[in-house]
């Protein structure tokens, strides 16, 4: 009995690591040359969005630049119009 | 025998629990392109967030340049307005500059060291008026700038006004008023050397030291000392009288060798 519960134990062990290395063998993974492509892939992603962000940057401040011009331009027709109005007194 | 079995079956563990761990951290081939199609769709929205950003940008930045031009253009046509042009303004603003500097600096004095210099008040309330003179004065942004000297001007007056003592110029035959005597008088200066601070503290109405009227309201500046001001007007004067006395001497030689010398001037008689 106690021989028949040792073999069975050192065959299950046998079968569970022999599964474990088949298992590991079999699953198929990308080679160098892809892992590669991803990473190229990966850093011009990564450029692209710094890129986005300088651009966006830009905008905002363009458009804080252009709303203070277009004050400045709304402030003086309206100073021209002080100036007619206190002439023609 | 039960020892062996153990660890055997520990053994065993341990390599599944290796392998499994391997097969987590290694990427399979449907991860990576998984990978590779998430990492193309990124880039390619990204490639066309920047076009329409570096576009947009471009647009703003001709925008901004467009307005660059109307704004001068339209500052061109507010100068002209007045009959005036952008250097012509600039000197404008760098002289009203300089009268808010100026009211800056007497506002700031003690009542005392702004009565010393009274005749800088006068002077920077008849700069004020000048520069209301120009039309450039019209534009708001002088307007409101001279607006506002103004009222520094009147707080400046208003604080000399409350500082400065009246005296009312009496007549010669009773009173012996001249810009001297008055000076001299116990509740003026008790010092007769100290008539020019009432000659230059009174520029306004008294154009000449050896005149003044009966009934002239002459202002006494408060203090005892004379400002450097103050000196260089007595100064100036003492030298305009002695070349005067040279003068009638001469003169005097020239026509009457024997006659007595000319009389010393005497200062500020009060005329009727």
């Amino acid at each position: 009995m106690l021989k028949c519960t040792r073999t069975v134990i050192t065959m299950g062990m046998v079968l569970l690591c022999s599964g474990s290395l088949f298992l590991y063998g079999c699953s198929s993974s990308p080679d160098e040359e892809q892992l590669k492509a991803l990473q190229a892939l990966k850093d011009e992603t990564s450029q692209l969005e710094k890129q986005v962000k300088d651009l966006e940057a830009k905008k905002s401040e363009l458009d804080k630049t252009i709303a203070e011009k277009n004050a400045k331009l709304a402030k003086c027709n309206a100073d021209q119009e002080i100036v007619k109005q206190r002439l023609a007194k | 025998m039960k020892l062996q079995s153990a660890l055997l079956m520990i053994v065993a563990v341990v390599l599944t629990l290796s392998v499994g761990l391997a097969n987590a951290q290694e990427m399979t081939k449907e991860q990576w392109q998984q990978e590779i199609n998430k990492y193309t769709q990124m880039r390619n929205d990204l490639q066309a967030k920047v076009k329409i950003l570096g576009d947009g940008n471009n647009a703003l930045t001709a925008q901004s340049t467009k307005l660059d031009a109307d704004c001068e253009k339209c500052m061109d046509d507010l100068y002209a307005l007045v009959g005036s042009d952008r250097q012509k303004a600039a000197a404008y603003s760098s002289e009203v500059e300089a009268a808010e500097a100026k009211a800056a600096d007497l506002m700031r004095l003690s009542d005392a060291d702004l009565m010393a210099r009274s005749s800088e008040v006068t002077d920077l309330e008849n700069k004020v008026k000048e520069l209301w003179g120009d039309k450039l004065s019209l534009i708001p942004e002088f307007w409101d700038r001279l607006t506002a000297l103004d009222t520094k001007v009147k707080s400046l007056k208003e604080t000399l006004a409350k500082q400065v003592k009246v005296y009312t110029v009496g007549t010669w035959s009773k009173d012996r008023d001249c810009l001297w005597n008055i000076s001299k008088k116990p509740d003026i200066y008790d010092n007769a050397w100290l008539w020019p601070r009432i000659w230059q503290g009174n520029r306004d109405q008294i154009k000449d030291p050896d005149i003044i009227h009966t009934g002239q309201m002459l202002k006494i500046p408060q203090g005892k000392e004379m400002t450097g001001e103050e000196t260089a007007a007595a100064k100036k004067y003492y030298r305009k009288v002695a070349a005067k006395a040279a003068a009638a001497a001469e003169a005097a030689a020239a026509t009457a060798p024997a006659a007595a010398p000319a009389p010393a001037p005497k200062p500020a008689e009060p005329k009727k």
